[in-house]
């Protein structure tokens, strides 16, 4: 048999681990937008989701027009089009070690863009930008996934980055 | 203030004023139990296609099932919205209107409760039409612009609307009773539901918000477009707190039914009332959650709603405590001892009470699992992998829903009059249940984080990039077939009961109302508690300033694009 008194001790000690147990989570999770393992809020791969609007049915006057990486003043521009059921270019080749500034859209209904493997994962929402920075640090060929349902061949949408070694 | 013992209350309530035989809310509750458990046996005869598919074992290829389900994603479509979204629904309706119902022993307008039933099932009717016909293969989440049949976007509106009617229902007969009892404390049970259905009317706002503003006008073509960002915030403001709406009907067989059925007694009733009020506060604030790799949504705000997601964790681990210190009082009374071994003298045998326990554990897991994907840093390794329905699986797939399947071992006896067909097969299928859907956890977490995508048809692949997920794959193959097993097991015991004999007025199953060891006499926290409109008000504004500065500019900046119909 268990008694009052007792109990509500455990009770009260309890209650104290949870909410200082659930204070250090989002510690953590705030420590690490600070030290940049996931820079959501300064600087780094997330923070650069900026608040761009596009239509999706005249990407023809945007960036978008031509897909692809290419170089404007200091930074590496990545634009990248999905579309049911691929993604345009359909296969990019990327230098490690330089920093890529990402932009994706949609030109139809929601995609996803998932390297596998890494914690680049995001939602591409027709009419907005996804942007974000990232630096691939090692040489490799990487799988990307189109991780939102988008329609019957949902699961054929995958596409290529060849990360090349960095030039010295 | 008198309080009635459980027996005292079962004694007043062989009066013949609204409870036993006659009671009138039994029949409606069966009607809402016994369709919600025939939208799950559909929903799970479906499951062993989607687990085969993880194993890389196409059968939708099939001719015989071909000509049923046109492909994968319509299987995964009635799959998600018969299991998540109609059995769940159905079941709460019954057993969060009946419950305090009867606790509080009056008889609600039977002629509006059974209008809701009717209506909320032609709902489940009409959305029907377009599921079968391949006219809504939009997944349970629906993202637009993916455009399915305006029937699709009706019929589930009406049954979601339904389920405010019910609520409202249960709010207003609460009203009712504290102006006939001002000095009164709610009892228990009744003060959970009323909780739980404020909570849920706040976290459907968001739902049909999106269903009436955006959804139904855009499908039937009054508008020429749609903000996908816009409809999918609206629809996680819902899709979020839809899990507590899923999991609180639950507790509150864990925290107000479970303990006399281990033999013992509540561990403490102001505690209890102190968790489900920190459900009504925080449960809804929380969906951007679901939005953080989304563009165009302040940063600051998804932080916000993280920190809240955070705290809804809070009255989680008080009831895995209390629950806990409760089923130990039994076990102890019940001639247990040990620090551990008094888990032997629990009542192993008790088909409905080890369905429970069993969703408990399962839940230890599902939501350790839960506070992964709540961490924003953790998400984007997890987001939209395999690893998500691996999480909702032991926890909407077991937490609740072998619960539901516990409830209703006794709960259908009780509202039937009829026997429980074969226990000892009842007692096997809650095991498998149980082991088929930690196997399933385990590959579905271990698949997602090598990388393997969602709600995809990766067993036709044209190219094959999950390589390395051999072992995870044939484990989920497995559990689909441990899964479909049980399932087998249940319905077997379940349909048995329904199609046997009515044998007594089901009052002989007595409802298993549980004593606590601290109650709610002298408590000032209780009383304070009574507070539940206070509480609501203070819920509505706590949605305003986090939804508020996140939805308001994207209205403003509100980009429509056209709709697609013909993609699947």
């Amino acid at each position: 048999m268990l008694d009052h008194d007792k109990l509500q001790n455990a009770e009260n000690i309890w209650l104290g681990v949870a909410v200082v147990m659930c204070v250090l989570l989002f510690t953590g999770v705030v420590a690490s937008f600070l030290s940049g393992t996931f820079p959501l809020v300064s600087g780094g791969h997330a923070s650069g989701i900026a608040s761009t609007r596009v239509d999706p049915k005249n990407l023809a006057v945007t960036p978008f027009a031509k897909p692809g990486l290419r170089q404007e003043g200091t930074e590496n521009e990545l634009f990248m089009v999905a579309k049911v059921f691929s993604f345009d270019p359909a296969f990019v080749r990327v230098p490690a070690g330089v920093s890529i500034n990402m932009h994706i859209t949609s030109a139809d209904v929601m995609h996803g863009f998932y390297i596998q493997g890494s914690n680049i994962n995001l939602q591409i929402v027709p009419g907005q930008v996804t942007t974000l920075r990232y630096t691939f640090k090692y040489p490799g060929t990487y799988n990307v996934i189109c991780n939102e349902y988008c329609g019957i061949g949902h699961h054929n949408m995958v596409t290529r980055f060849v990360v090349t070694p960095p030039t010295k | 203030m008198t309080t009635l013992t459980p027996q005292e209350r079962q004694d007043t309530l062989s009066t013949p004023t609204a409870s036993t035989a006659g009671y009138p809310m039994k029949r409606l509750a069966q009607f809402y139990i016994v369709t919600g458990f025939i939208a799950l046996f559909v929903g799970v005869m479906i499951g062993p296609l989607q687990a085969l598919n993880y194993a890389d074992v196409n059968l939708y290829n099939l001719p015989i099932l071909r000509n049923i389900i046109k492909s994968y994603y319509q299987g995964l479509t009635l799959h998600g919205v018969l299991n998540a979204l109609v059995f769940t629904q159905f079941f709460i309706s019954g057993w969060m209107f009946y419950m305090p119902m009867r606790d509080l022993k009056v008889t609600p307008n039977m002629k509006f409760a059974w209008g809701t039933y009717i209506a909320m099932t032609l709902g489940v009717l009409i959305a029907a039409v377009p599921l079968l016909t391949n006219k809504a293969s939009v997944l349970y989440t629906f993202y637009p612009p993916l455009q399915g049949s305006p029937l699709f976007y009706i019929g589930a509106a009406l049954m979601v609307a339904c389920s405010l009617l019910v609520g409202g229902q249960v709010v207003f007969e609460w009203f009712k009773w504290k102006r006939a009892h001002p000095k009164q404390i709610t009892p228990l049970i009744t003060y959970m539901s009323v909780a739980t259905w404020m909570m849920w009317i706040l976290a459907s706002l968001g739902l049909v918000a999106e269903a009436l503003i955006l959804l139904i006008p855009w499908s039937l073509g009054l508008v020429s477009g749609i903000d996908p960002l816009i409809a999918r915030t609206l629809f996680w403001w819902t899709g979020h707190p839809i899990v507590y709406f899923w999991l609180l009907p639950a507790y509150i067989s864990w925290y107000g039914f479970m303990p006399r059925q281990a033999g013992g007694r509540l561990a403490s009733d102001p505690l209890t009332r102190l968790a489900f009020a920190m459900f009504l506060l925080v449960s809804v604030p929380v969906g951007l959650h679901h939005q953080y790799s989304d563009p165009n949504i302040s940063g600051n705000m998804k932080t916000i709603h993280m920190l809240l997601t955070f705290m809804v964790a809070v009255p989680s681990l008080l009831t895995a405590f209390s629950v806990t210190a409760s089923l130990e009082d039994g076990a102890r009374q019940r001639g247990g001892g040990g620090l551990v071994g008094w888990i032997r003298y629990l009542p192993w045998k008790n088909a409905s009470f080890t369905a429970q326990v069993l969703a408990m554990i399962s839940f230890i897991f599902g939501g350790a699992g839960g506070i992964v994907n709540a961490s924003a840093v953790l998400d984007s390794v997890v987001r939209n992998t395999a690893w998500i329905p691996g999480h909702f699986h032991i926890t909407v797939g077991t937490a609740t829903t072998l619960s539901f399947m516990g409830i209703a071992l006794w709960f259908i006896p009780h509202l039937t009059g009829k026997k429980l067909f074969a226990p000892k097969l009842a007692l096997f299928s809650v095991w498998a249940w149980f082991w088929g859907m930690m196997i399933f956890a385990v590959g579905m977490h271990w698949q997602g984080l090598l990388g393997v995508s969602r709600r995809a048809q990766i067993s036709a692949m044209a190219q094959n990039i999950y390589d390395n997920a051999h072992v995870p794959q044939v484990i989920t193959g497995i559990s689909g077939v441990v899964l479909l097993v049980a399932s087998l097991a249940f319905f077997t015991t379940l349909f048995g009961t329904l199609l046997s004999k009515t044998v007594s007025d089901g009052e002989d199953v007595k409802i298993p109302w549980s004593e606590a060891i601290s109650t709610h006499e002298d408590s000032k926290m209780a009383r304070r508690l009574e507070a539940l409109p206070a509480l609501w008000l203070a819920a509505f504004v706590l949605v305003g300033l986090t939804y508020g500065p996140v939805l308001i500019p994207m209205i403003l900046g509100r980009n429509l694009v056209p709709g697609y119909t013909n993609l699947w």
